[in-house]
């Protein structure tokens, strides 16, 4: 493939001034880091980023669940609107992720939370109690990356069939013929 | 009279069944008439698009979107493309904006005539299914015209439209509005006041605001219980915030108010059209983008109001030609999660109107 188009007007790293919109999802991703921690102290966040306008908390495995649960029943934060779900391999860096998209019609605003598992006997608390919505979409990141989902009411394969073997969209799966 | 010994029925409805409108089984426990339980299995038409889309180039995946929601592949290739430009930042021409707007609209309002269509056929009334038909042919000639295809148009690039339009295509597109404002007219006079059909479907398969909002439910199947929520008006993208329309919502969110709002949506739909159909200028309908598309290192989530609900694309890149994971958040898929509580405690007969009126495509169901 040639290499010769490289972007030729993309984004020059010029310093600008501070985007808006940069702004307000730093002051945002603030105010919800401010309300865990003083709940739940510093130890149950391992990441609390913006990628690219969109805040987002890697959470760690154990407090997970209460943390979600946390972000769900407190009044002022409210996420009760679970929009999306996908779960991602990360084969070189030795660990599944599951990414949550919640929407807080209080905050007018999503929230990306993720958790992260080894890939051997990989399990994650289950959000399906919370978020019925989840239900489905926990089933389909079991059949499809072999994530158990601990506390899913029905944790089967959902696309495949149930005789399947592997899990197709791991990157080392092997495609049968 | 004594009591009238029955027995619990295990039934397959399905996978082959016409009123699926595709590969979809339902195991239902009944009970003489009553249905105590069930179970839809989906997966029968599963192709694995994500795990394709991996060895794909952004611009080889969007024929794939093609194939998810068959009834609406533009709004499927405008959720992919919106999501790459967004992550690529990237900047698109005024004229491919309003051409994008004008089909997009276009694919909801025959989308939902496909549904009025065959969700009057399932119940019963063939007629209907008749007209609606006979107008959303024309449609599908004008995209025809556009792009060559009927059904998978495949008619966007990230960075703008692959097609700009023929001669008399605008004007063809216009005289097209008025023309289902009339036709529109005449399906509510044929099915809205039709007692049998207003029997069948009012308060037939009911849930409320709080229901819908747990289980992730988007689209009409969410504004029939009367929240207002369409991202097109509450997370604007493309260029959504210069047209004025109104978001339908309904009241008791059973299987007649999501048919009013179908039908609602497609006035709607014929607004922002005319309106985008006046507004368009004149010039390029390809933005100046790299041949090769690179999405910086990082995860994207962007969401579209879709025919059929939230549509999103969630993009982990890193920094190459191919997305390293590509997940679509299929409206289909988490909307069909609500039909088990609706049929508990319904008749048989029911199951295929409140079935029909969550408006489900088995090929975004799968994926």
């Amino acid at each position: 493939m040639s290499e010769e188009t490289k972007a030729p007007q993309g984004t020059e790293e010029a310093p600008a001034p501070i985007d808006p919109r940069v702004e307000k999802a730093t002051a945002f991703l603030e105010t919800v880091k401010g309300k865990i921690t003083a709940r739940f102290g510093e130890g149950v966040i391992e990441e609390a980023l913006l990628a690219k306008f969109q805040p987002t908390f890697v959470l760690k495995k154990e407090h997970y669940l209460e943390v979600v649960t946390f972000l769900k029943d407190e009044p002022s934060l409210a996420f009760i609107y679970p929009e999306a779900m996908a779960g991602t391999d990360y084969m070189d860096k030795g660990y599944l992720e599951v990414y949550a998209y919640i929407h807080s019609f209080v905050m007018d605003a999503d929230i990306a939370v993720k958790v992260r598992t080894e890939r051997e006997n990989a399990s994650v608390p289950s959000l399906a109690s919370l978020f019925p919505g989840y239900n489905w979409e926990e089933r389909e990141i079991f059949d499809l990356l072999g994530i158990n989902f601990e506390g899913h009411p029905d944790m089967r394969r959902i696309m495949n069939t149930d005789e399947w073997n592997g899990h197709p969209l791991r990157k080392d799966y092997v495609v049968q013929d | 009279m004594g009591e009238i010994r029955t027995e619990e029925l295990l039934m397959n409805i399905g996978p082959q069944h016409p009123s699926t409108h595709g590969v979809l089984r339902v195991i239902v426990k009944v009970d003489g008439e009553i249905i105590r339980e069930a179970e839809p299995v989906v997966g029968y038409l599963h192709r694995g698009t994500e795990k394709l889309a991996e060895d794909l180039q952004y611009t080889q995946i969007i024929p794939y979107t093609d194939r998810l929601d068959y009834l609406a592949s533009m709004a499927n290739n405008h959720a992919l493309v919106t999501a790459v430009e967004k992550a690529m930042d990237l900047e698109i021409p005024e004229r491919a904006e309003h051409l994008r707007v004008i089909v997009v609209e276009l694919q909801r309002l025959v989308s939902h005539l496909v549904f009025l269509g065959t969700y009057l056929l399932d119940l019963g009334a063939m007629s209907p299914f008749l007209y609606a038909f006979a107008n959303r042919e024309r449609v599908v000639d004008l995209f025809n015209r556009l792009c060559g295809a009927r059904l998978t148009y495949n008619y966007m690039r990230v960075g703008g439209v692959k097609w700009d339009t023929p001669d008399g295509w605008l004007e063809d597109a216009r005289a097209f509005v008025p023309h289902m404002r009339s036709e529109l007219k005449m399906l509510h006079d044929l099915v809205s006041g039709n007692e049998i059909f207003l029997n069948r479907v009012k308060g037939i398969g009911k849930y409320d605001t709080a229901t819908a909002l747990g289980l992730g439910l988007s689209g009409i199947n969410l504004r029939c219980t009367g929240l207002e929520w369409d991202l097109r008006k509450n997370k604007p993208y493309s260029i959504y915030d210069r047209f004025d329309f109104n978001v339908i919502t309904g009241k008791n969110g059973d299987c007649y108010d999501r048919y009013i709002c179908h039908m609602d949506e497609i006035v709607e739909s014929l607004k922002i059209v005319e309106q985008a159909l006046e507004a368009i200028p004149e010039g390029p309908v390809m933005g100046k983008v790299p041949k090769i598309l690179r999405v910086p290192a990082g995860e994207y989530y962007h969401a579209i109001e879709g025919v059929r609900g939230e549509l999103g694309v969630y993009i982990v890149s890193e920094g190459k030609d191919k997305p390293y994971r590509l997940k679509f958040r299929r409206p289909s898929f988490i909307n069909l999660q609500v039909l088990p509580q609706l049929l508990v405690g319904q008749s048989m007969s029911n199951l295929i109107a409140i079935l029909g009126a969550v408006d489900i495509v088995l090929g975004e169901v799968d994926a």
